[in-house]
């Protein structure tokens, strides 16, 4: 019996009627979900064996989520959530293990929730946590059918009068405790989602039985007259305790919300920390290591501020996949590798595409030819817009000869001309004694007729 | 749009010593660049908060002022502020705006309340000298950072005769706009459109002059978009 729980595979599963024991199991052993609910129902007649039975497994076996967090510790975790639930029909499967689960919970039951926020808590110490507990309540139930059934053999009568309220009380306590079950908890305490009308119905159910069952197990035989004033007096009482607390609580809650922004601070504030501690501290400390060298002081100071820049202004709104940054991008690894500055202004930004591709990679060898023949600043400047895109290159340095490297050439020819060319694009090259500019042309036209192919 | 006073702008710099206020917060970037300006420029003042700049530069009444787009102090607008306190001597005082932030809206606000160029703080001393030596002379100093900015702010679409003309730039402005924000000085751009620097001079104050004035509501709402370019 102890080895169920070690069996990884077998986990409630999210589509539930109860706790999803039997979905679970039917999934776990293969055999249809209608079946094994039905096996259940039976055995449930038979002296409550099937009861006793479903109770263990709800208690011991694990929630697919739970399941699914626990090996994902694991490396080998992809297979394992999908191991756990083959026999629900669920056609696709999710990417996630994570959401597969509560995506199935929210059509079954309207109570999925994003599992996403509860990632606070290390799993392992939840899990070893509620498995205690478990084992503690396992315990007691037991002890409590044993001591029911050794009262019964001492001829002791247990009337019904007392097993119906306490089942009451029990069934009631249980549906409330479904809505606390792993993957639930976080939902109530993070209360944006907890506003879900089943999870509320379902709380209200479980608290009306275990009130019934209470009152009639407190007010035994007696009149109703009787009940009504106890009911009446508790009333009062709770709304006493509640209002006497309700400061205290809030107090409490709080202090929480504000020991939790603390903590976001402060770790935000460690990142920042950090961050500057990795570039810009080690920067410096080369900066005065390499003081000698001013083309290494240059190349280190313009690599670090373009990576602050970055990080501070990012603007998280803007597509980092975009022409514009695929320029940017390339002028700074030019940058880092010959360590003369390249200036980029961009006017308008495209989507990526082979062609843009194409003229990115023209662009970066204009670039390096730039940066290593011209030897000072090179601009850069790409305008996109719906016509066409254009890139220009230019340099400050003495021009090249057309006629002067013909191995040069042909690398220029072919890298820049060429590949504009095959692109439906073009390439000029304008050479003086002031510099060099080379302009890459791309049409928008070139593009759909690219992208078509 | 013929800005100047009494030495003529073009091609010739006025040799005549430049009277110049330097405002930055950061003592040692003042330091360096008061060492990088060359022997035609004086400073005659430094400041370091805008409550600062705003009695340095009445007090000196310089010919031109180099302003930090970021500074301490006053209600928090910065370089805009100064230039905002500064209002009655605009037609004697220049400002240029230095910046190392490269955010289109500072450097837009910046040049709308009244500076007259903008330059990056890592341009060389040289480059600074000539920029100074410009806005003395009444003309804009356009980086290619800016012409870009201008560019990306008026569309690069030219206006038609329909259009108000302080919300799109000509065709001809637009040329030299591209071609600054492609890196050319003021005489390859002459060079390149076979017209005299003093026209693209004229050019670039036309387009400074619609910068600043241009009610179009695109161009806050776009330098506010566009926090980095």
């Amino acid at each position: 019996m102890t080895t169920l729980p070690v069996r990884p595979p077998l986990a409630r599963s999210s589509d539930r009627v109860i706790a999803g024991v039997c979905s679970g199991l039917a999934a776990h052993l293969g055999w249809p979900v209608r079946n094994v609910r039905l096996a259940m129902v039976l055995a449930a007649f038979a002296g409550g064996a099937g009861l006793v039975f479903y109770a263990w497994l709800w208690i011991m076996v694990p929630t697919a989520d739970e399941a699914a967090r626990r090996s994902a510790r694991r490396p080998a975790s992809p297979i394992a959530p999908a191991v756990s639930q083959p026999g629900q029909g669920q056609a696709v499967q999710a990417p996630s293990p994570q959401r597969t689960a509560p995506d199935a919970g929210t059509a079954a039951g309207g109570n999925g929730k994003a599992p996403d926020g509860e990632a606070a808590p290390p799993p392992w110490f939840r899990a070893g946590g509620m498995r205690y507990g478990k084992e503690i309540l396992l315990g007691c139930g037991l002890l409590l059918v044993a001591g029911i059934m050794v009262a019964q053999m001492l001829g002791v009568d247990v009337s019904l009068g007392t097993l119906i309220p306490a089942a009451a009380v029990l069934s009631g306590a249980s549906i409330a405790w479904m809505q606390l079950d792993e993957t639930r908890r976080a939902g109530l305490v993070d209360k944006t989602k907890a506003d879900q009308a089943g999870g509320w119905g379902r709380l209200a159910a479980g608290l009306a039985l275990v009130v019934a069952g209470v009152l009639v197990m407190v007010s035994g035989s007696g009149s109703w007259e009787q009940t009504w004033l106890a009911l009446l007096a508790s009333v009062a009482v709770l709304g006493g305790v509640v209002l006497v607390l309700l400061p205290w609580a809030l107090k409490f809650w709080r202090d929480l919300e504000a020991e939790r922004s603390g903590r976001i601070r402060e770790t935000e504030r460690a990142e920042i920390a950090a961050h500057l501690h990795d570039s810009v501290l080690q920067t410096l400390a080369l900066i005065q290591r390499r003081a000698g060298n001013e083309h290494d002081v240059v190349r280190l100071a313009r690599a670090q501020e373009r990576e602050l820049r970055g990080w501070l202004f990012q603007d998280p709104g803007r597509e980092s996949g975009q022409l514009s940054a695929r320029v940017k991008a390339a002028a700074a690894e030019v940058e880092d590798l010959l360590g003369n500055a390249v200036e980029v202004v961009t006017v308008g930004d495209a989507a990526m595409t082979e062609a843009n591709e194409a003229l990115v990679q023209a662009a970066r060898e204009a670039m390096l030819n730039a940066s290593r023949h011209g030897g000072g600043t090179v601009s850069v400047y790409l305008e996109a817009s719906d016509g066409q895109t254009e890139i220009f290159i230019k340099d400050r340095g003495p021009g090249f000869e057309l006629g002067e490297v013909p191995a040069d050439r042909l690398g220029v020819r072919e890298s820049i001309i060429g590949r504009m060319k095959r692109h439906g694009g073009s390439a000029a090259i304008l050479s003086t004694a002031d510099g060099t500019e080379v302009r890459l042309r791309l049409p928008a036209a070139a593009e759909h007729w690219e992208g078509k192919t | 749009m013929n800005m100047t006073q009494g030495t003529g702008p073009g091609s010739t710099r006025p040799a005549s010593s430049v009277r110049v206020v330097i405002v930055d917060d950061h003592a040692i970037f003042r330091s360096g660049l008061k060492a990088d300006l060359d022997a035609s420029i004086h400073v005659v003042g430094e400041a370091a908060t805008v409550e600062q700049a705003i009695a340095v530069i009445a007090g000196q009444r310089p010919d031109v002022v180099l302003l930090d787009v970021h500074l301490p102090g006053g209600l928090g607008g910065g370089g805009r502020e100064v230039i905002a306190g500064s209002a009655a001597l605009l037609s004697t005082t220049r400002f240029l705006a230095l910046s190392v932030s490269d955010a289109a809206e500072d450097v837009v606000a910046v040049i709308r309340a009244g500076a007259r160029g903008y330059v990056t703080k890592t341009i060389s001393g040289a480059e600074i000298t000539d920029a100074v030596h410009r806005v003395a002379g009444g003309d804009a100093v356009f980086s290619p950072r800016l012409a870009g900015f201008v560019l990306d702010a008026f569309g690069t679409a030219p206006a038609d005769i329909a259009d108000d003309e302080l919300d799109k730039l000509s065709a001809r402005e637009l040329e030299v706009m591209r071609l600054i924000a492609r890196g050319y000085s003021y005489k390859e751009v002459a060079k390149e459109l076979f017209i005299s620097i003093k026209t693209v001079e004229t050019h670039v104050s036309a387009v400074l002059r619609k910068l600043q004035l241009s009610s179009r509501h695109e161009l806050t709402k776009w330098a506010a978009e566009r926090r980095l370019l």
